[in-house]
């Protein structure tokens, strides 16, 4: 088990190299000179020269990229800003908490309003109550959370003004950033939920605990529910990676000064190393998340932990058998 | 007195489309101790009868119409649901068709067979551990097992341990449906012998679902084939070895291979078994009888008693005939 983890672990660095030259690439292929935007009007060839030496731009491309994972390995360095010239990992610090409370609040909410409607609505299949829910829920997967966000601002923030419209002040400036984001996380989880819920209760297994004279809620606790979240797992760990590309429009809207904001700002004044240090550090919480989703799938399913400890034991089993076979020899 | 008792037990499956007749008016009886095989081909109604019983008919679709089960002089379908899950997996249990799928997938077998003793049978939780322990050994498992999961168990083992599971609690009634269809031929002798062997160790009575005529010889004490939903004959192992009535029963054994009679060929009953969403008027195997005449497709025979304890449903030999 924990070889496997250390395997999957060692994964990732692979991947995020990748992640990190094909960022990098493109940013750098970008059209537009990051000096002149520096710069702006009315620069002598010499200041050019000097600035673009300065931000290491004048190094070429294997150059650039070069010394960006160098650094970015051995110091643990995004660079520096081209707008501010503040090293990026320093303002990455103050906001990656901001957004990452936001995606865990939001995938909190979602998990816990989701799940249990979708197994209400599972168990009572096709009274109101379900055939209701399962439309709004059709709606809020369809209805885009921009949308969502943006309306909700008009209805509380500017004609009831019982909420704030922007920043994080209070803990009441949260509840619209974090509805608006989970309100769609939510739709999908119930009805990713509702679907395996129904599925489930329709096995043997669930006949058999029925048999025994178990009470109803009983047999969807004890053995429909752990059953049912084995896919759904994955559901809520790709929602918290939705949930982080979301707080990218979210916080632009709500004007919250997270990461996603950040990686706007960097986007809207060409600020590379903005969008390539936001973007490389997005995509590794997205390697973690899938990691963790992994292992959790083989905490809850013991076929999926069987697998893992199986290779072991067999391993083990082969040693033993060459051993006796060298003795015997 | 008999320690099951359906009258007139009539289940449908209502969708949208049809009704599906699965079981219409079905009589049987189980003496303590005894073991009653439930013989038809598939879709005859067998395992709806058998979880009608349990009410676990799945409703909807699944609804009983009509009729009464008495169990130990109770009328189950009027019980409690309270009550209902008092009854299930401690005084009547089931072993059901499937063992591949009968178990939870990822809960250890001996806590799924310690679940029903604590539930029923007032003690602790290690001593139903304990209780559970013993049941598998009881059923020729190691107690070492019981923390594995039922993928690491063979097809046979796992309908073992749902046998250890079934008679945990002593039943007074054990439902056993078609429990070694899905094994290989070998292991199905080995799992029938125990559940023969439990039986008489617990004076467990015993509903035998099956298709196999052979099972239904070594191992029950009364018959009843059932068709299209209908008991068609009832009696006990003479009645229907040596004495078959309704034509469908002599359809059944002409269909089997014999050792003893010299038969050049088989001869399968013709034909298949009418759709129970859209089933014949009159008698219902009239489409495949060699003996029906214009009446038997018009009038619904009646189940009539042709002498002590043998039941048959045909209009031919209640007019003496055939
Ligand atoms: N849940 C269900 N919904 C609709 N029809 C069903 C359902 N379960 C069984 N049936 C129908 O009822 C009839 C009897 O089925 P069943 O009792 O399973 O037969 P057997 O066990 O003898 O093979 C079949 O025609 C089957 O298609
Ligand atoms: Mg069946």
């Amino acid at each position: 088990m924990i070889k496997y983890f250390i395997k999957r672990l060692l994964w990732t660095i692979p991947v995020m190299l990748g992640v990190l030259v094909v960022v990098f690439t493109i940013t750098y292929f970008t059209p537009g000179d990051p000096v002149m935007t520096i710069l702006g009007t009315g620069y002598t060839p010499e200041r050019y020269a000097a600035m673009a030496h300065e931000f290491g731009l004048d190094k070429g491309y294997f150059g650039q990229i070069g010394s960006y994972i160098w650094n970015l390995i051995s110091q643990g360095s995004f660079g520096k800003s081209f707008a501010s010239n503040i090293p990026i990992a320093q303002e990455i610090a103050i906001r990656f908490p901001v957004t990452l409370k936001l995606a865990l609040l939001s995938t909190f909410f979602v998990v816990i309003v989701g799940l249990p409607l979708g197994i209400l609505s599972a168990t009572k299949q096709y009274s109101a109550f379900d055939t209701s829910l399962t439309a709004v829920a059709l709606i809020l997967c369809a209805v885009p959370s921009f949308i969502l966000a943006l309306l909700s601002l008009i209805l509380f923030g500017v004609k009831l003004r019982w909420l704030p419209i922007s920043g994080l002040d209070t803990w009441k400036s949260w509840i619209l950033p974090v509805a608006t984001n989970a309100l769609g996380g939510i739709a999908v989880l119930m009805r990713m939920t509702r679907t395996t819920m129904l599925e489930v209760i329709r096995q043997d297994y669930i006949r058999t605990a029925r048999a025994k004279g178990l009470k109803e809620s009983v047999v969807i606790r004890r053995h429909a529910l752990q059953n049912c979240l084995i896919p759904v797992l994955t559901v809520i760990g790709s929602n918290l990676t939705m949930q982080l590309a979301g707080a990218i429009i979210i916080e632009t809207i709500f004007n919250i000064n997270g990461m996603g904001m950040y990686l706007m700002q960097g986007i809207l004044a060409r600020d590379y190393p903005v969008i390539n240090g936001t973007v490389i550090l997005i995509a590794f919480i997205v390697c973690v998340m899938n990691l963790a989703v992994d292992l959790l799938y083989a905490l809850v399913d013991p076929r999926i932990k069987a697998q893992y400890t199986s290779g072991k034991r067999k391993a083990k089993a082969i040693r033993k058998l060459r051993s006796a076979k060298t003795e015997v020899e | 007195m008999s320690l099951l008792d359906i009258k007139g037990l009539t289940i449908h499956y209502i969708t949208h489309q049809n009704t599906v007749r699965a079981v219409n008016d079905v009589d049987l009886s189980i003496d303590t101790g005894k073991t009653l095989g439930l013989v038809g081909e598939t879709g005859a109604g067998k395992t709806t009868t058998a979880l009608g019983i349990l009410r676990l008919i799945q409703t909807p679709p699944g609804k009983i119409v009509s009729g009464e089960i008495l169990f130990d002089g109770k009328d189950l379908l009027k019980e409690s649901e309270h009550n209902i899950r008092m009854i299930r997996g401690n005084d009547i249990s089931m072993i059901f068709q499937d063992p591949m799928t009968a178990l939870n997938p990822i809960m250890r077998v001996g806590d799924q067979i310690a679940e029903v003793v604590y539930l029923h049978g007032d003690c602790t939780k290690e001593e139903a551990k304990e209780r559970s322990l013993h049941m598998l050994e009881t059923v020729g498992i190691r107690a070492e097992r019981s923390t594995e999961f039922p993928h690491q168990f063979s097809g046979g083992m796992k309908q073992r341990v749902v046998i250890a599971m079934a008679l945990a609690c002593k039943p007074k009634l054990l439902i056993a449906d078609e429990p070694t269809t899905a094994l290989d031929v070998t292991i199905q002798a080995q799992v029938l012998k125990m559940i023969n062997e439990l039986k008489a160790v617990y004076n467990t009575s015993m509903l035998l679902i099956t298709h196999d005529l052979g099972i239904v010889a070594e191992t029950c004490d009364e018959v009843a084939i059932m068709y299209a939903g209908q008991i068609v004959e009832y009696g006990n192992l003479e009645h229907i070895f040596d004495n078959p009535k309704h034509p469908y029963t002599i359809g059944l054994f002409k269909s089997l291979p014999s050792l003893d009679k010299d038969v050049e060929r088989l001869s399968p009953i013709k034909g298949l078994m009418p759709d129970p969403a859209n089933l014949p008027t009159g008698c219902k195997f009239h489409t495949r009888c060699d003996h029906v005449c214009e009446d038997c497709k018009a009038i619904e025979p009646a189940y009539q008693e042709i002498e002590p304890g043998h039941f048959v449903r045909c209009l031919r030999v209640e007019r003496g005939e055939i």
